[in-house]
């Protein structure tokens, strides 16, 4: 085993979830042809203002509500200022001290233990557009600009260098992503770039207080990437140190194809980004009104509503993981328990069609669960009507085919069909004796003690009544007369 | 000289509204006397003579049709060239911004749009409006029309000489420490400018973001009062800009008795600076008259007056380097054609387009808030703002407003320099956001204008107005009186 161990530390910026971008009315549209989303404000032209848009605060704030981080009501802004082609006024505005959220926490599950992880801080500020250095295959010589995202609100979180493993970072990362996506702050879509990660990676001996020396790898846009480039630098490291090398403190880019690091940039000429207060957005402070406004809507979170959903429907930790996995999920399983007759009974077959049926089908067509043609009261219903035994669960399934396809409700597809169950026992008595006159061999069998030989005659029997027939009063029936 | 420019906005706004003047002979007399005035003062970097014309016919017939029209239906107004007027250029004086045109009307256009203003053309101006002289401008140096050898201030000298010499009725301009104030009182004009947050900077080109306010130039205090009154209030899209519940500026402006109920607050450091022996003489007879006519003089202090110069270069030039940062080249303006990397090419933009006053302040700017020297510099200053803050608003607590000569030096000739302190007492203005205006009160030096300034709390602009309007019925200045050019 390695003697030394590995600290990771995280700056995670994910986009705010706001129609418009932090300082002017321009759309945030994912994809939009480029620099259609731009004005005079966020291209940086003379006589133009910020405008802080008060959504992408209460996004932040809702956040570190549910990451347990202390709001700082003072806000204050300052200009971090660097030259860029994509930065259009050079400078970028950011939340200087106090940042709007300090001092978090965030669990996570490491081997089945959990792991708290300390938050440093959350802090507001815009993005940068975006540099196309080539099209397609043809290199240029020229670089395009495209000013889309410049000044979309981005929500910076950095993690306290506690994460000992890259499955611990996978795990911080997917935990904190279901999270900001249950609040609704963020997206989080990581092949959109609404979340991006650097990573800050150092080794030491095992039982060293002190950090070593530290790497930063930029702009990770994958969990797994993330992961990946955490074993790769831990390994590189300490082959470094191993073989009595030394460190140096620089900045690197994760190459995905190869699977190693590249350096970047040393970290020697330190830039100086001579922040000082923006002078345009006067220092504000948040009421507390306000703040217990934003705490009244923070959602319950995806471990307490998993928690609950185990006590109050019964269900299996692997049901109750997957339906709290997204909140789109949970609502949707909650609302169509609400609606069912008997809620205890239809708990555990609703999580069952929502966890396989349901969501098959919408991964096979791509779809959210928002965007389910089976409506929750409707899926509601259906599992009622198992229940009750007006249709067997094959029929259903049938129904449930019609339903997905055509957006319509379980009854008026039973309607059309005919699909009843036949639960009266005449009438199936008489489809039964029609069937065991017909199966003479299978008779013979059940009687000389074969019992497994019934199952030929039940087959009969459904298919006799197209799969209407109670099955368990076939079974009966079937029975007292072979035997009797 | 024509009539008609002779007159006060006040008298050619109900000449014009009642149809006794036509707007569009309004505006052709400025332009007949811009045609014999301006090749020897260059006030004007654009005009738009035939547009103009346009406008005021289509007011004319506005008026004539009895449609309801605006506050200032069909009076020209000349606009210093910082303010974006949509689909005109706007180049800030600098060569950066040659090709620049406005995609968008700034707060104030808009809101002169709407009264029905005629815009007659873009005044000149220091570059980026950093100096004090109009000389930093990179196409033209604007000249004094009461001495054509020597400055006529700035950074808003354009607009301050197309209203002294009866170009225009009056005119916008913007005041960072003084730009407004200073020129006019150097031309014999009425100069103002407002409380921080009173008028929206939307549309105007930044200098230091947060001393800058748009304001105005005319031939007596009641014409600023109503320009005001058109151009104040509340925008949603200046986030500093503050809602106030006052709409017209003009009222309470005869009151005869206003100096009788004034208490008039005289700094005490005026006499710690090198003061122009005759301004100190004729600001001596002011203080006399006001006293005569029932003001009351206090004696106030404010001690760090003294670190007014220090700390305003700091923070102006510190807040310059990072506008400024945005003309680099890359997406709009000048861009060198000769750059062969990415630095090389700002480098070259940057070095090619900005003027030398411009390039000091960036690098000072850029000094001042570098890491090591940050807390030394940028954050001591912003401490001292705060202590001069406090020393004013005391002072304003003990007096209703603190009263000036509005500089202490008579213009310079070209190329001469102005001794730093000589506008303190404008500056003080905009590093408190208190509301300033420069009257003029005297001639003094073989016939140049000389102005006093009263600075008053922060929001007090209504009462402002109602104090300089009642100094200026008692100065004894003729405002109808223009420089012989």
């Amino acid at each position: 085993m390695s003697n030394y161990e590995t600290v990771v530390g995280l700056e995670v910026h994910m986009q705010i979830n706001t129609k418009s971008k932090v300082f002017c009315e321009c759309s945030t549209e994912f994809g939009a042809e480029p620099n259609s989303n731009t004005c005079v404000i966020c291209t940086s032209q003379p006589g133009a203002i910020p405008i802080l848009n008060k959504k992408a605060v209460e996004a932040i704030i809702k956040t570190g509500l549910a990451l347990n981080f202390t709001v700082n009501k003072q806000c204050t802004f300052a200009r971090k200022q660097y030259f860029y082609p994509d930065v259009p006024k050079n400078y970028q505005i950011t939340q200087s001290e106090p940042p709007l959220c300090s001092n978090g926490k965030l669990a996570i599950a490491v081997d089945g233990k959990e792991k708290v992880i300390n938050l440093t801080r959350i802090h507001l500020e815009e993005d940068a557009g975006k540099l196309v250095h080539e099209i397609g295959s043809r290199k240029l010589d020229y670089s395009l600009l495209d000013l889309n995202r410049a000044s979309v609100g981005l929500m910076e979180l950095v993690t306290e260098p506690e994460l000992s493993s890259p499955q611990e970072a996978l795990e911080f990362l997917t935990e904190l992503r279901t999270i900001v996506r249950y609040i609704g702050a963020s997206e989080c879509s990581m092949e959109e770039g609404k979340m991006r990660c650097d990573v800050n990676v150092s080794v030491r001996p095992n039982g060293q207080k002190d950090l070593g020396t530290r790497v930063e790898i930029k702009n990770m846009n994958s969990i797994s990437g993330v992961r990946d480039a955490i074993a790769y630098e831990t390994e590189r490291q300490i082959e470094v140190l191993s073989r009595g090398g030394k460190l140096v403190q620089e900045t690197r880019l994760w190459e995905a194809e190869e699977g190693i690091t590249k350096s970047m940039r040393s970290k020697e000429g330190a830039l100086d980004y001579r922040y000082f207060p923006e002078p345009d957005l006067v220092p504000f402070n948040l009421p507390d009104s306000f703040i217990e406004e934003l705490r009244a809507q923070v959602p319950e979170l995806p471990k307490a509503r998993k928690a609950r959903l185990i006590k109050e429907c019964a269900l299996s930790e692997y049901d109750a993981d997957f339906l709290t996995s997204s909140k789109q999920i949970a609502d949707y399983y909650e609302e169509a328990v609400n609606a069912a007759k008997n809620k205890e009974l239809a708990a555990k077959p609703l999580a069952n069609w929502i966890s396989t049926e349901l969501s098959g089908k919408l991964n096979a067509s791509g779809k959210e669960i928002s965007e389910s043609p089976v409506s929750s009261k409707d899926l509601s219903k259906l599992v009622s009507l198992i229940l009750d035994g007006t249709i067997s669960g094959k029929i259903a399934k049938t129904v449930f085919e019609e339903m997905y396809e055509k957006s319509v409700d379980p009854e008026s597809v039973i309607k059309e069909k005919g699909l009843v169950q036949i639960s009266d026992e005449s009438a199936i008595i008489k489809i039964c004796e029609e069937a065991i006159g017909e199966s003479t061999k299978a008779v013979a069998e059940f009687k000389a003690g074969k019992e497994r030989a019934i199952g030929a005659i039940v087959g009969l029997v459904m298919k006799k009544s197209k799969g209407q027939a109670n099955p368990q009063i076939v079974n009966k029936i079937l029975i007292e007369k072979l035997k009797g | 000289m024509d009539e008609i420019l002779t007159v006060s906005v006040k008298d050619l706004r109900i000449k014009i509204l009642s149809g006794e003047v036509k707007s569009v002979d309004a505006v052709k007399a400025c332009y007949k006397r811009i045609k014999e005035v301006e090749p020897k003062v260059k006030a004007f970097l654009k005009l738009n003579e035939e547009q103009a014309l346009k406008h005021a016919a289509a007011s004319d017939k506005k008026i004539k049709s009895g449609v309801k029209c605006g506050i200032l239906e069909g009076i020209p107004i000349a606009i210093k060239d910082n303010i974006m007027i949509k689909g005109e250029s706007m180049t800030s004086a600098s060569k950066y911004l040659e090709n620049y045109v406005s995609p968008y009307d700034a707060a104030v256009i808009e809101k002169l749009k709407e009264a029905g203003a005629v815009f007659i053309g873009r005044t000149n101006m220091d570059e980026f409006a950093m100096g004090g002289s109009t000389e930093t401008s990179a196409y033209q140096k604007t000249a004094n029309p009461w001495d054509i050898e020597r400055i006529p201030g700035g950074s808003s000298g354009g607009s301050a000489v197309a209203v002294s010499s009866a170009m225009a009725p009056f005119a916008l301009g913007s005041d960072t420490g003084g730009s407004i104030r200073q020129p006019a009182g150097f031309t014999g004009i009425v100069g103002y400018k407002p409380s921080y947050g009173l008028i929206s900077r939307y549309g105007v080109c930044a200098l230091a973001s947060s001393f800058d306010q748009i304001g105005s130039f005319s031939k007596n205090v009641y014409d600023t009062a109503l320009l005001v009154s058109v151009i104040a209030g509340k925008d949603y899209r200046d986030p500093v800009c503050e809602p106030t519940e006052q709409t017209d500026y003009t009222a309470g402006l005869e009151n005869p008795d206003t100096l009788k109920n004034l208490k008039i607050g005289i700094p005490k450091e005026l006499s710690d600076y090198d003061t122009d022996g005759e301004i100190l003489k004729s600001f001596e007879g002011v203080i006399k008259n006001l006293q005569l006519y029932g003001a009351e003089i206090v004696e106030i202090s404010a001690p760090s007056y003294k670190y007014v110069p220090a700390l305003y270069k700091v923070i102006m030039c510190a807040e310059v380097s990072a506008n400024i940062a945005t003309f680099d080249g890359i997406r709009y303006g000048y861009r060198s054609p000769n750059g062969i990397s990415l630095n090389d090419e700002y480098a070259k933009s940057r070095s090619q387009s900005l003027g030398y006053e411009v390039k000091k302040r960036i690098l000072f700017g850029t000094y001042v808030l570098g890491a090591k020297n940050y807390y030394r510099c940028y954050h001591q200053a912003q401490r001292v703002r705060t202590l001069l803050i406090n020393d004013l608003n005391k002072a304003l607590s003990e007096c209703d407003f603190i009263f000036s000569p509005a500089t202490l030096q008579m213009p310079v000739k070209f190329g001469e320099y102005l001794p730093e302190e000589c506008d303190i007492f404008l500056i003080a203005a905009n590093l408190g956001g208190f509301p300033g205006i420069t009257v003029p009160c005297s001639f003094v030096k073989s016939h140049m204008p000389m102005g006093v300034h009263f600075m008053g709390k922060r929001f007090s602009d209504a009462k402002l107005f109602q104090a300089a309007s009642a100094f200026e019925r008692i100065s004894g200045f003729d405002i109808s009186k223009y420089p012989k050019i």
